[in-house]
């Protein structure tokens, strides 16, 4: 038996001991996250399903569009994948626990690249399913297309990720081994320019509306739309290999669905090739390269002025962790993706004469913003707020004998978390209400829509991050996909959708309807209020449970 | 010593991080069927020997034959021939005991028959036949270890590397250790290990030797130690040998 079945055995046993923990698990976990999961999938095929009617009430337009937002999805999700295999290939080739154990096994080092890349891909991939699904459903409901359309979807998905995640993984593992990790902070702002904000606002130039001339160009409708129909790359072969088999066009979609394996099967060589050629050397290059000198980063001797002002314990805890967020570039690069990519696109808000549009429509973009900048503080809280105190691990012993108390401690996590989200928040939504140039009432409602989300964010994620507390765990993804992360995301997007409706719909209504000022102004009283006394109880109360968690437990 | 006495040949091994020196032109050989303990104080190098034996660090400079092969020209031939056990050991906590052991036996080639004795065996061996289904993750620190004793025995390695080899372990599993690798050593095996307990080494090692800053300061039996260095115990030896600094560091404290 080879090796390389022994490793696939191997996954096979790691994924039946993992679904025997699943059934272990409380029952209410599960079925919240099945409810979760299938709501969410419901709602994604609802959105897209009414998306496409609503394109289809175009007519001729409708429909051409419709076509071309099959390759744009696919090139929007193509570039997800790219950007997380980058993030996941280095973790699970370079930074993962198994590799010193394979390496000391009679096993080639090609194997491993090949064996580990493939792991990368699972993790990173499952996203992809999870949005296609929906997706692809509405489209083949809207098109009235057979069944079978979904077995051409899978078909041509396995070639696919493994294009898209191995061009991640391949560039990756080329910055890796020939970039000294020393400049780690240049090589990821570099990518990150290159990568992603160049494309970005190469695509938002593309697509500013021509004032020239008469004719008709889809092109400049949404961006993308002309790279997504560039028959050279892999989403076109996707998109187009997938509609011609369900037109029953079986030479075109076979030769496309060759095209996009062959594709496949020359990453998978050129990851094996690498493995064989420089994976040993990087991986020891990353290893080999921890110590760097003194660290003196520029911005916390300035920093320190401020914080000498706060008690020491406090000062200490707030030190350590802004040190931690600047030494993790997965935190920092995350953050800067997320938040600057906003940014980017709310700069752009006039470039698209978004200003120009009638009131009712520039509320709903100015809400969808609020959702957004909200959707990523969510995210960011769950991913990054909620496991801190897990992640204090081993070491919160430090934390535990030192003469402060717990709900310092947490109390502390929660203000620092609060205080920069917060800030980024305000700033975000200053720039899209003041792009948009809406009414100051919005404006003022959006702000202080986010900075209530973000507060109450952060207190949701500390305090539940304290209740279900796992001090064993070293990997901030499995503590955030445990139950208690789950129920955080859970809630913390519950928290927006009851926060950002009611003010959406007051706005809404009066642009619409156009309210009286004596019911506008009763409604956002009404509407502040409960904003305020949800944003208190959605922060105060879990801060509460996870001091008094804190507080009772053994350490 | 002929070369096909030696099992482990170390040729002017040296390894550079920067312009820290971790080791520096070390030559050493085990014989085959020798126990040899690597002593030093902390940062002396002896892991990072370790790990440029076992293929998980490249030497700067120098070459290692185990059983005659190189490691770094040959490194899948020359790891059938070799088990290691780290400090702390990497394990797949999601796997049961006996899914490790079987899935190890299979990186080796083992076949399925002597997988399935073996594990008896060596679960019987190791107190862990009433774990066979239990996840490692649920398993004590002690019984990891016993788990990786178990399944590194298994394709029956020509060649052992064991870096601390008693850390966590109860006093039932320390005797069994010892007496174990007595008997692989008697057996033909030919074992490398490091350990900070002096008494171990001085219990069970043919030959020691001590390591300083990367450089093998001293080489030799116990015996041999004693008359080239003074001291009666491994302890003596190993403190005149390196403790020049600690000493400098005693006597600056305060009174």
């Amino acid at each position: 038996m080879s090796q390389f079945s022994a490793l696939v055995r191997k996954s096979g046993y790691h994924a039946a001991n993992s679904w025997r923990i699943i059934k272990e698990q409380h029952p209410f976990k599960r079925v919240v996250i099945v409810l979760f999961a299938l709501g969410l999938e419901a709602g994604l095929f609802s959105l897209f399903k009414n998306g496409f009617e609503f394109l289809d009430s175009f007519q001729g337009i409708g429909s051409i569009i419709i076509a071309r937002l099959f390759s744009v999805f696919f090139m929007g999700m193509s570039g997800m994948l790219v950007v997380s295999s980058i993030v996941t290939g280095y973790v699970t080739m370079f930074r993962s626990d198994e590799i010193p154990f394979l390496v000391v096994r009679p096993f080639p080092m090609s194997a491993v690249a090949v064996y580990k890349f493939i792991q990368s891909l699972g993790l990173s991939s499952w996203a992809f399913f999870f949005i296609i699904i929906p997706f692809v459903a509405a489209f083949a409901w809207h098109q009235s297309l057979s069944p079978l359309f979904a077995l051409w979807t899978l078909l041509f998905s396995i070639p696919f990720l493994v294009v898209c995640g191995g061009i991640g993984v391949v560039v990756m593992m080329l910055v890796v081994r020939f970039f000294p990790r020393i400049r780690i902070t240049w090589i990821a702002a570099a990518i990150f320019l290159v990568c992603i904000l160049l494309p970005t606002v190469w695509l938002f130039c593309k697509a500013y509306p021509s004032n020239q001339g008469t004719s008709f160009d889809i092109g400049s409708l949404v961006p993308g739309f002309r790279l997504a129909a560039n028959p050279w790359i892999p989403n076109w072969w996707f998109a187009e290999g997938i509609l011609s088999l369900s037109r029953q066009q079986w030479v075109r979609g076979s030769m496309l669905w060759l095209v996009l394996s062959a594709n496949a099967v020359l990453i998978v060589m050129t990851v094996e090739w690498f493995g064989e050629r420089y994976f040993f050397e990087t991986w020891q290059h990353v290893c080999g390269s921890r110590s760097m000198g003194v660290r003196n980063p520029v911005l916390l001797p300035r920093l320190d002025r401020w914080l000498k002002r706060m008690p020491g314990d406090i000062r200490a805890m707030v030190t350590k962790d802004i040190r931690f967020f600047f030494r993790d570039p997965m935190q920092w690069s995350q953050v800067l993706i997320f938040f600057g990519l906003l940014a980017i696109y709310f700069a752009n808000l006039r470039a698209f004469h978004y200003d120009a549009l009638p009131d009712q429509w520039r509320n709903i973009i100015a809400f969808l913003n609020v959702f957004s900048v909200s959707a990523v503080i969510s995210s960011l809280g769950s991913r990054f707020v909620y496991p801190q105190l897990s992640l204090e691990g081993q070491g919160f012993w430090i934390l535990g004998l030192s003469p402060t108390t717990m709900t310092r401690i947490l109390l502390t996590k929660f203000l620092m978390a609060c205080t920069a989200m917060v800030l980024v928040s305000i700033m975000l939504m200053g720039l899209s209400t003041g792009m948009l140039r809406i009414a100051v009432a919005a404006r003022l409602a959006s702000v202080g829509l986010v900075s209530c989300i973000a507060c109450a964010v952060c207190g949701m994620s500390c305090g539940l991050g304290a209740v279900f507390l796992d001090l064993k765990q070293r990997n901030p993804s499995a503590i955030v996909s445990g139950f208690g992360g789950t129920l955080n995301l859970v809630l913390s997007l519950g928290f927006l959708l009851v926060t950002i409706l009611p003010f959406g719909l007051i706005f809404h209504l009066d642009t619409t309807l156009g309210l009286s000022f004596q019911t506008r102004r009763f409604a956002l009283v009404v509407a502040t209020a409960w904003l305020g006394s949800i944003t208190l109880l959605a922060t105060l109360v879990p801060l509460w449970l996870g001091v008094r968690s804190l507080n009772n437990r053994d350490y | 010593m002929e070369s096909k006495d030696v099992a482990i040949q170390i040729e002017h091994f040296t390894k550079k991080f920067g312009n820290f020196t971790a080791v520096d032109d070390l030559s050493l050989s085990v014989r085959r069927g020798e126990l040899f303990c690597f002593l030093g104080p902390n940062g002396a190098g002896k892991t990072t020997t370790i790990k440029m034996l076992t293929g998980l660090l490249r030497p700067t400079l120098g070459s290692a034959h185990l059983c005659g092969i190189d490691i770094h020209a040959e490194p899948v031939k020359a790891k059938k021939k070799i088990g290691y056990i780290p400090d702390m050991p990497f394990l797949y906590d999601r796997l049961t005991t006996t899914e490790f052991f079987r899935f190890t036996g299979e990186l080796y080639g083992v076949d399925e028959a002597a997988i399935e004795s073996g594990l008896e065996e060596a679960f019987l061996l190791f107190g862990l036949m009433e774990h066979q289904t239990a996840l490692i993750k649920d398993l004590s620190h002690g019984l990891r270890q016993r788990l990786i004793y178990a399944t590194t025995f298994l394709h029956e390695p020509e060649v052992l590397f064991i870096d601390e080899p008693l850390i966590g372990l109860d006093p039932y599993t320390i005797r069994l250790i010892k007496n174990l690798l007595r008997r692989k050593v008697a057996g033909g095996m030919s074992i490398l290990l490091t350990t900070h307990i002096l008494p171990v080494a001085q219990d069970i090692a043919d030959r020691i030797g001590i390591i300083s800053r990367g450089k093998l300061i001293a080489l030799g039996t116990l015996q041999e130690l004693r008359d080239t260095h003074g001291g009666d115990t491994l302890e003596d030896i190993f403190l005149s040998l390196t403790g020049e600094e600690a000493d400098a560091c005693l006597s600056s404290l305060p009174s």
